[in-house]
């Protein structure tokens, strides 16, 4: 709620609106229209990110708000990304799963080697929001109790059952920091 | 999602000038949690021209104490409700609701204005247009209810008539126990609305043009006790099957004050004066709150398949109540 999103949605000298939307620490600057690779102000932001940028791997299931399957960060915040216009994430920053990674080495976030470890997945369509929505919980509080990892996680959805080994995934990196 | 225009709006007027001009064929977005649902599967009968985003009129996010009152902007968030050590300390029931909607992700952007303007949750009223076509009802402004004949188990039990939809908003049930109204602006004026009286069978009372700019709660006689419980089917995100807010006061052993309200069964929260008067002047304790359940919901008129909540009710408000 501040004033930066009027910055960010600028007219271009061509008299076409523009917005920059920032997603793992890089800046696109995107062209609203309803041509192929512009932003319709009709599009979620999970649509902007999956089949504008390619970043796929934000998953999109339900597309309804009840799944959680679509989870990302913003301002550190874990979001639905299905239930957000993308024309109104300008000035926000927004994180997803792909941008875990360490840029430089390549290593994984030790959230997701957890998730390896523990085989916290079946199928494994759920598992981006699963971790978007524990990243956010472990930056607001590194450690949290068994309750508060379920209440965090309560948004997301497995029809695989791997909850159980979600919940000792996410236990396993409490306490620690990146 | 069919296409609209977009606008940020940078002030209330800048709004209301925009509703104006696009007579009902614009919609004003906070969270969008469930405005976006609406226009995925059409629901609306007319699908917006212009969505006027409010998110970005700065100030509208407070939650703050006057003199008399407990104020809290229309885009205050459900997360910001739920963590807020004012409310924590004095009205514990706002955060209960708040807590009890959705889940976490939800809560992060959804407000406290979208939360009491947010649309019926029938699955008749909500069946997606893609799928051979949306079904037009009493609610869209043409046709029958469809719940009365059809499958009615989570529709109201009370108070409805032409629409048998439920208020689907926890946050109204809290607010409707500690006497909460809304301020709704339009270029008419202002005016004051009980959370209460804001639901009505067809629709809610805000009309086209209007604006809620701000929720609040008089400071005085805000009484101590107070809890909020929510059945739902799946239990950590999920609409209310029935919820309840009781929120209390006991002085020299007996209950001085004592407002019950329940959510689910009717078109708006339904305030329970009968459960009510059989708390005041008694002593707290099991079988008054069994007469209070007994009583509450007298004069109920459950349809074919939904008698069943007001025995959900009952439990409820015993476990409400008395702990």
């Amino acid at each position: 709620m501040t004033g930066e999103i009027f910055a960010s949605n600028v007219e271009s000298a061509a008299g076409d609106k523009q917005m920059s939307l920032m997603v793992n620490a890089h800046s696109y600057l995107l062209t609203v229209g309803n041509r192929p690779g512009e932003v319709d102000p009709a599009h979620t932001l999970a649509f902007t990110l999956r089949e504008t940028l390619g970043l796929t791997g934000t998953k999109v299931s339900c597309d309804k708000g009840a799944c959680g399957g679509c989870t990302v960060l913003m301002d550190g915040k874990a979001v639905l990304s299905c239930m957000l216009l993308t024309i109104e994430c300008g000035g926000k920053e927004i994180t997803t799963i792909e941008g875990l990674m360490e840029p430089k080495t390549g290593a994984l976030d030790p959230l997701q080697q957890s998730f390896i470890d523990h085989s916290a997945f079946q199928c494994g369509f759920c598992t981006p929001g699963m971790i978007m929505s524990a990243k956010a919980l472990l930056a607001e509080n590194p450690s949290p109790s068994e309750e508060e990892i379920k209440e965090a996680l309560s948004g997301n959805f497995c029809r695989c059952i791997s909850q159980y080994q979600v919940v000792e995934a996410v236990k396993a990196v409490s306490g620690k920091k990146r | 999602m069919k296409t609209f225009d977009h606008y940020d709006a940078r002030s209330i007027d800048e709004a209301l000038g925009l509703l104006g001009k696009h007579r009902g064929k614009a919609r004003l977005n906070a969270g969008g949690t469930d405005l976006l649902g609406l226009l995925k599967d059409r629901v609306l009968p007319q699908y917006p021209e212009l969505i006027v985003n409010i998110k970005t009129i700065p100030g509208l996010d407070y939650i703050e104490e006057d003199g008399e009152r407990l104020r809290i902007g229309a885009l205050a968030r459900l997360c910001d409700l739920a963590g807020s050590r004012l409310l924590q300390e004095r009205y514990g029931v706002i955060c209960e609701a708040a807590l009890a909607v959705a889940g976490p992700q939800i809560r992060n952007v959804a407000t406290i204005g979208g939360n009491l303007c947010q649309d019926v949750r029938c699955w008749y009223y909500r069946y997606p247009a893609h799928l051979g076509g949306g079904m037009l009802c009493a609610r869209k402004g043409r046709g029958p209810c469809f719940a009365v004949k059809g499958d009615n188990r989570y529709h109201a039990v009370i108070g409805a008539g032409k629409c048998f939809a439920v208020c689907p908003s926890d946050l109204a049930v809290a607010l409707a126990a500690l006497d909460g109204h809304m301020t709704l602006v339009s270029h008419r004026g202002e005016r004051r609305v009980g959370v209460g009286d804001f639901f009505s069978p067809l629709r809610n009372v805000l009309e086209a043009d209007e604006f809620v700019k701000e929720i609040d709660v008089p400071k005085a006689s805000v009484p101590r006790l107070q809890r909020f419980l929510k059945f739902t089917l799946r239990k950590p995100i999920d609409f209310a099957v029935v919820s309840v807010a009781a929120v209390t006061e006991v002085k020299d052993g007996i209950y001085s004050d004592a407002r019950i309200v329940i959510g689910g069964v009717a078109p708006g929260p339904f305030r329970a004066g009968k459960a009510e008067e059989e708390l005041i002047g008694c002593e707290p304790g099991d079988a008054v709150a069994a007469q209070a359940a007994e009583a509450a919901l007298e004069g109920a008129r459950p349809l074919s398949k939904n008698a069943w909540k007001i025995e959900v009710a009952r439990a409820l408000i015993k476990r409400t109540v008395y702990r």
